[in-house]
């Protein structure tokens, strides 16, 4: 390759790596401008920047020392910290004027008349230098390799404030990606289900798959939120995957709670559980509930009936036998379990439950019913929102 | 949010909480749970009367705390907690093993 292409080449690769933060004109975030801030006073310089570079311009993600009303981005071509994602590291100009670099550069003749620069370079997670967390002043001054160290020190942390969402956005695809996908046949009955983290990920999780003849369900809820309480979510949904070939509801929860239990106290959590195995040709449900509470059996006739939770929930110290319950979906009948974070969607009671039962009569399907309760989560959900339904269809 | 911790004597250990109890809050109470065992103070009795409010992570504390008094010969009990909760207990099941006293200061004499 000629050096023009070699160049085309790697700032392609930059700008893509740039691209795929997704930060670029986003809204200024504290945790940058706490930085930035601190920069300013640690230093004491007239401003601190974090930039970015992308195509022709330069783009602050944040600023301090400059007025509110000042643009965010500046031209490339006029930008320090192009050359200073250039000279890979550390660039210093102790005095601008007298650098032949840039004693031409309109920020240096013209307002504010820029005679310090120092900046660092800050990098993607494959090394590419994508900006630059950098100091300016208009008096010209010595910049100490002891400042050189704790600008590069607070470099690295911008970096991995800026990668930071990056790995959570790759996590929330990864946990998205476990949440299992249409059934591939029960004939007779509509499955649907939808998880929704408060935060990029989360502790609920629900589950199928086809098990002898008809399928297995789980919806289970991990202590707290956020990435520690999924990784716990991951592990539950693996060990009860794993029974899948045990004859029974109950046999799969006592291997997977004693499996788990060590993690489980380990990590301080506990996990809500409702696991369940559905055949298709009886409509007969076995299930177990380890202190859940929050299914509801939707019946034809126009009764409603709350299955009962007999376990505390996997973590909690529970050494009683497992017990295996049924219930019997009959026709037109609909199974729907939820998590806590669905009682927040109405009045935070068990009332919420007779919201449910109306939402679930009035939908068309389980799919509508699951829409719908989705629909209220997306307006206001402080906590993470799963709810899973199974409906038999009526007899004709 | 505010523990205030009062030394009952008899190795009852009172643990009054303020405000909300959740995912920010639970490790401190772990904490208190587990220095007030350390001290030789395995009964603890948790005041819930000025508790608005418990999440998944109060719980699990709670949870922890009953645990850690137990395996030293103890018991972790609550008191007065409003109707969330309540609620929270009694969905879980945990009101089996957290039963809820009417005062803490009782919760072990009485």
């Amino acid at each position: 390759m000629t050096a023009s292409a070699i160049f085309q080449h790697t700032e392609l690769t930059r700008q893509r790596a740039l691209d795929d933060l997704h930060i670029l004109d986003t809204a200024p975030e504290e945790r940058f401008d706490r930085i930035t801030r601190l920069v300013k006073e640690l230093f004491h310089v007239q401003i601190a920047i974090i930039s970015l570079i992308d195509h022709d311009r330069q783009w602050n993600k944040s600023s301090a020392g400059i007025e509110p009303d000042q643009p965010l981005e500046y031209p490339r071509s006029s930008a320090f910290c192009d050359s200073t994602i250039d000279a890979c590291g550390t660039l210093i100009v102790p005095d601008a004027r007298l650098d032949p670099r840039f004693r031409d550069n309109i920020y240096v003749t013209g307002e504010p008349g820029i005679r310090f620069y120092a900046g660092h370079v800050l990098e993607a997670q494959g090394g590419e230098r994508i900006g630059a967390l950098c100091v300016f002043d208009t008096v010209p001054r010595e910049f100490s390799a002891l400042e050189q160290n704790l600008l590069r020190d607070l470099a690295f942390w911008v970096q991995n404030e800026l990668n930071a969402s990056q790995e959570l956005d790759q996590a929330a695809a990864v946990q998205h990606g476990l949440l299992p996908k249409k059934l591939v046949s029960l004939p007779g009955f509509e499955v649907a289900g939808a998880c929704s983290p408060s935060r990029a990920v989360g502790g609920d999780f629900y589950d199928w798959y086809p098990v002898g003849e008809g399928a297995a369900f789980t919806l289970a809820d991990v202590m707290g939120k956020g990435v520690g309480a999924a990784i716990i979510a991951a592990t539950v949904r693996a060990v009860l995957r794993a029974g899948s070939r045990l004859d029974g509801v109950a046999e799969v929860a006592r291997i997977a709670a004693a499996t788990l239990d060590p993690d489980l106290d380990e990590a301080g959590s506990f996990v809500t559980l409702f696991h369940a195995r559905l055949d298709m040709d009886t409509g007969v449900v076995s299930y177990v509930d380890a202190g859940h509470g929050l299914t509801l059996v939707v019946h034809a006739d126009g009764t409603t009936e709350r299955l009962t939770s007999l376990r505390l929930p996997l973590g909690a110290g529970d050494d009683s036998p497992w017990q295996e319950q049924t219930v019997v979906l009959a026709p037109g009948s609909t199974l729907v379990s939820v998590s806590d974070g669905v009682l927040d969607l109405f009045d935070g009671t068990l009332a919420s439950l007779d919201a449910v039962d109306r939402l679930v009569r009035g939908a068309p399907t389980a799919q509508n019913a699951v829409d719908s309760l989705m629909l209220r989560a997306g307006l206001s959900a402080p906590d993470d929102v799963t709810v899973i339904v199974i409906r038999r269809a009526g007899e004709r | 949010m505010q523990f205030t911790v009062t030394d009952q004597g008899d190795g009852i250990a009172v643990v009054h909480i303020m405000g909300r109890l959740n995912m920010v809050t639970a490790p401190r109470l772990r904490e208190v749970v587990a220095a007030s065992v350390a001290a030789g103070q395995n009964r603890v009795a948790v005041d819930l009367s000025d508790v608005d409010f418990i999440d998944s992570s109060g719980l699990g504390a709670l949870i922890g705390g009953l645990k850690v008094t137990r395996q030293a010969g103890g018991d972790l009990r609550i008191a007065a907690p409003n109707e969330q909760v309540r609620l929270v207990l009694q969905l879980t099941n945990m009101e089996r093993v957290l039963t809820a006293y009417p005062a803490a200061s009782s919760a072990f004499h009485g």
